[in-house]
């Protein structure tokens, strides 16, 4: 047993330790620093399920004042953890691409950080799963924030990528601008940044509820670019497009979760504040179902297979809000929004890796993102073809996969609450979904193909891509595993306040 | 601080602010922003947090703005000035700083605490700089850390996004 805090630094350790060794060694190829990486952090997710629990009640000076180690933030850690090696799996298959769009003399050159900076993202994403005070979430969001600026732009030979770079790297810095604003008023309330404690002194301050009210709101909508909820959302096509592939997974993902666990943590002592929770409720309700209907109407004329996962990506945040739309009642027999949220992120970060994979290894033989250059994959691949229809049906909603299973959780949430209006939206929402999801589906096996040679696929990938398939399966059917885990904790997600 | 202080510096903050977008030639833009900057360290040297004021003037004006100045030099500033405004843009953002400005002011004309003077300081002198030093090194230890990272993850990504040509 050890603190929990040791698998942030074993982390960090680790992106030191292969920076110096890309730095000074010439002999490591960069492939073996992914490896490494890959099986470093297989140890550290291992490790995590024998972490010390916080302590009942911290010194004043101790760092326990900005993190917590509850089983919530350490679900949180294991889904950033699992993403970033995924992300590692993607981007050792994506390196021919990467090394094609730098700059260099040799090939290969410049693509070692390409495999080291998402330790750092990692590192951030896991800080942030334990934040409890605001400046501790801000520095955390902060670095994960600034290592995607550096991904996204990675590819220096190609416009997209340079433009989405740029395009990230602006709403970015609007949307820090707005966050850290909302931050500044909530301390000039309350005199606090712990959350805990930001709860108790919002719940006794008088007439101050329009100020409450703008500070929240300020928040939410630097919260809003992140999980990119509609009116937020303009940036999301563009640059998830122009993106390496690995790392718009790893932003569709690890960014996504980030700022959902954030939202909670920072609604929590809001709701608290009797007065309001009303009109904070129908400004989540707003951007729920604003964030159903453009994702998924705006994913029904896509072409491209990446543009498509991003309007999904975008449609999945307005379940995800539709979850948080819930907060504040009384939980169901299914549990609380917490853990909803949690499972939903889970079902979420398993079939979006997985179509991320496969469009991966698949985009280097098809020669195209479109749909129609999947056109036929079933002959040319049956495997990655089958993994393809899985991660499809489950973004679906098919019965028996972790996404259908998630949606289901979602939807039970808001007949709980008597979200009625967001129900009906939602009912039509995944109809669409239905449609554009398996258009694709659709593609692979009913239409010919253009070129039969068949693709071949690493063991390394295989591997990886037969686990996720496996686990959508398993959590489709058995949930309780990740539910118990999200639910074993009082506080701060699964206990809301009611 | 003098409230005529306090205005002056205030509106011209925001007239160079202003300026920084206005303005097509970048040499121009980039000196206004440095006149922003310096208006902003006054606010807040007559706020009494002289180590900000002063870490303004040395960072932005100075390090970051010559920067500045160098990179626009290497530019071809003609094809700068030659851009146009999108109107689309222009009359969206103005909107939207329109509204917030809108939304501020109403929160301000109802929010009794915002118009309470601040409570004097109990002592007339601090030493800040080895105050912000403490409260950074000894409380907020995990958050500065976190920012240590932070910084060296930006400075590889400075690295890595201007090689020129890799070996």
């Amino acid at each position: 047993m050890f603190a929990p805090i040791t698998l942030e630094i074993l982390v960090l350790a680790l992106g030191f330790i292969l920076l110096l060794a890309e730095s000074f060694s010439n002999s490591t190829s960069k492939r073996s620093l992914a490896k490494i990486a890959i099986f470093c952090l297989g140890w550290v997710f291992a490790l995590s399920f024998f972490v010390e629990s916080a302590p009942s009640n911290p010194e004043p000076g101790s760092f326990w004042n900005f993190y917590s180690a509850d089983p919530v933030s350490m679900v949180f850690k294991r889904i950033a953890l699992l993403t970033t090696m995924a992300v590692l799996v993607m981007a050792l298959e994506y390196e021919a691409v990467l090394a094609k769009n730098i700059p260099s003399s040799r090939t290969g050159a410049g693509t070692g950080e390409f495999f080291i900076l998402p330790l750092f993202t990692c590192t951030g994403l896991m800080l942030l799963a334990s934040a409890v005070d605001l400046v501790m979430a801000f520095a955390a969001l902060e670095l994960v924030t600034i290592s995607f600026y550096v991904m996204v732009a990675y590819m220096r030979g190609s416009h997209a990528s340079l433009e989405a770079g740029v395009k990230y790297l602006i709403l970015g810095a609007l949307s820090t601008g707005f966050f850290v604003y909302g931050i500044t008023w909530i301390f000039g309330l309350t005199g606090e940044t712990h959350f805990a404690k930001i709860a108790v002194k919002l719940a006794a301050l008088q007439d101050s509820d329009t100020a409450i009210l703008f500070a929240l709101v300020l928040v939410l909508v630097g919260l809003g670019f992140k999980v990119a909820a509609v009116p937020f959302q303009s940036w999301v096509p563009d640059v998830y497009q122009g993106a390496p592939t690995p790392v718009t997974a790893f932003l569709s993902v690890g960014s996504k979760a980030a700022g959902f666990l954030l939202l909670l943590r920072v609604l929590e002592p809001f709701l608290g504040v009797a007065a309001l929770s009303n009109k904070i409720l129908l400004v989540l309700t707003v951007l729920a179902g604003a964030t159903l209907i453009f994702g998924n109407l705006a994913a029904l004329p896509q072409n491209n297979l990446k543009r498509l996962l991003a309007y999904s990506s975008v449609g999945h945040a307005g379940y995800l809000l539709m979850a948080i739309a819930c907060i504040g009642v009384a939980p169901s027999a299914l549990g609380s929004v917490g853990s909803t949220v949690g499972f939903y992120l889970f079902a979420y970060l398993l079939m979006t890796l997985l179509s991320f994979l496969i469009l991966t290894i698949a985009t280097q033989h098809t020669k195209g993102e479109e749909i129609h250059h999947f056109n036929g994959l079933s002959r040319r691949s049956p495997f990655l073809a089958f993994g393809l229809l899985v991660a499809m049906s489950s973004l679906a909603g098919v019965p028996l996969t972790a996404g259908f299973y998630g949606k289901f959780l979602v939807f039970a949430q808001a007949v709980n609450a008597h979200q009625w209006t967001l129900l009906a939206l939602a009912t039509v929402t995944v109809g669409a979904g239905f449609y554009f999801y398996l258009r694709v589906v659709a593609a692979m096996y009913w239409a010919e193909p253009t070129d039969t040679s068949p693709i071949h696929v690493s063991g390394l990938s295989k591997l990886v891509i037969a686990l996720l398939v496996t686990g959508i399966f398993v959590f489709g059917v058995n949930p309780k595993p990740v539910l118990a885990a999200l639910q074993s904790s009082p506080a701060p997600l699964a206990a809301t306040a009611h | 601080m003098s409230p005529i202080l306090f205005w002056l510096f205030t509106a011209l903050m925001l007239a160079f602010g202003v300026s920084v977008i206005l303005n097509r030639d970048p040499v121009a833009s980039a000196l206004s922003l440095v006149a922003s900057f310096l208006c902003l360290a006054s606010l807040f040297v007559g706020l009494d947090a002289f180590f900000i004021g002063v870490i303004q003037i040395l960072v932005y004006a100075g390090a970051v703005m010559v920067l500045f100045l160098f990179i626009i030099m290497l530019l071809d500033l003609k094809a700068e000035k030659r851009r146009s405004f999108n109107e689309f843009a222009l009359v969206g953002g103005a909107a939207v700083s329109a509204l917030f400005v809108a939304g501020l002011l109403k929160v301000l004309s109802v929010f009794p605490a915002g118009a309470q003077p601040f409570p004097a300081l109990g002592v007339a002198k601090l030493d800040d700089v080895r105050l912000v030093g403490i409260t950074l090194f000894t409380r907020f230890n995990l958050p500065f850390q976190t920012v240590g990272v932070l910084v060296l993850v930006a400075s590889i990504g400075v690295i890595v996004l201007s090689r020129r040509q890799l070996k």
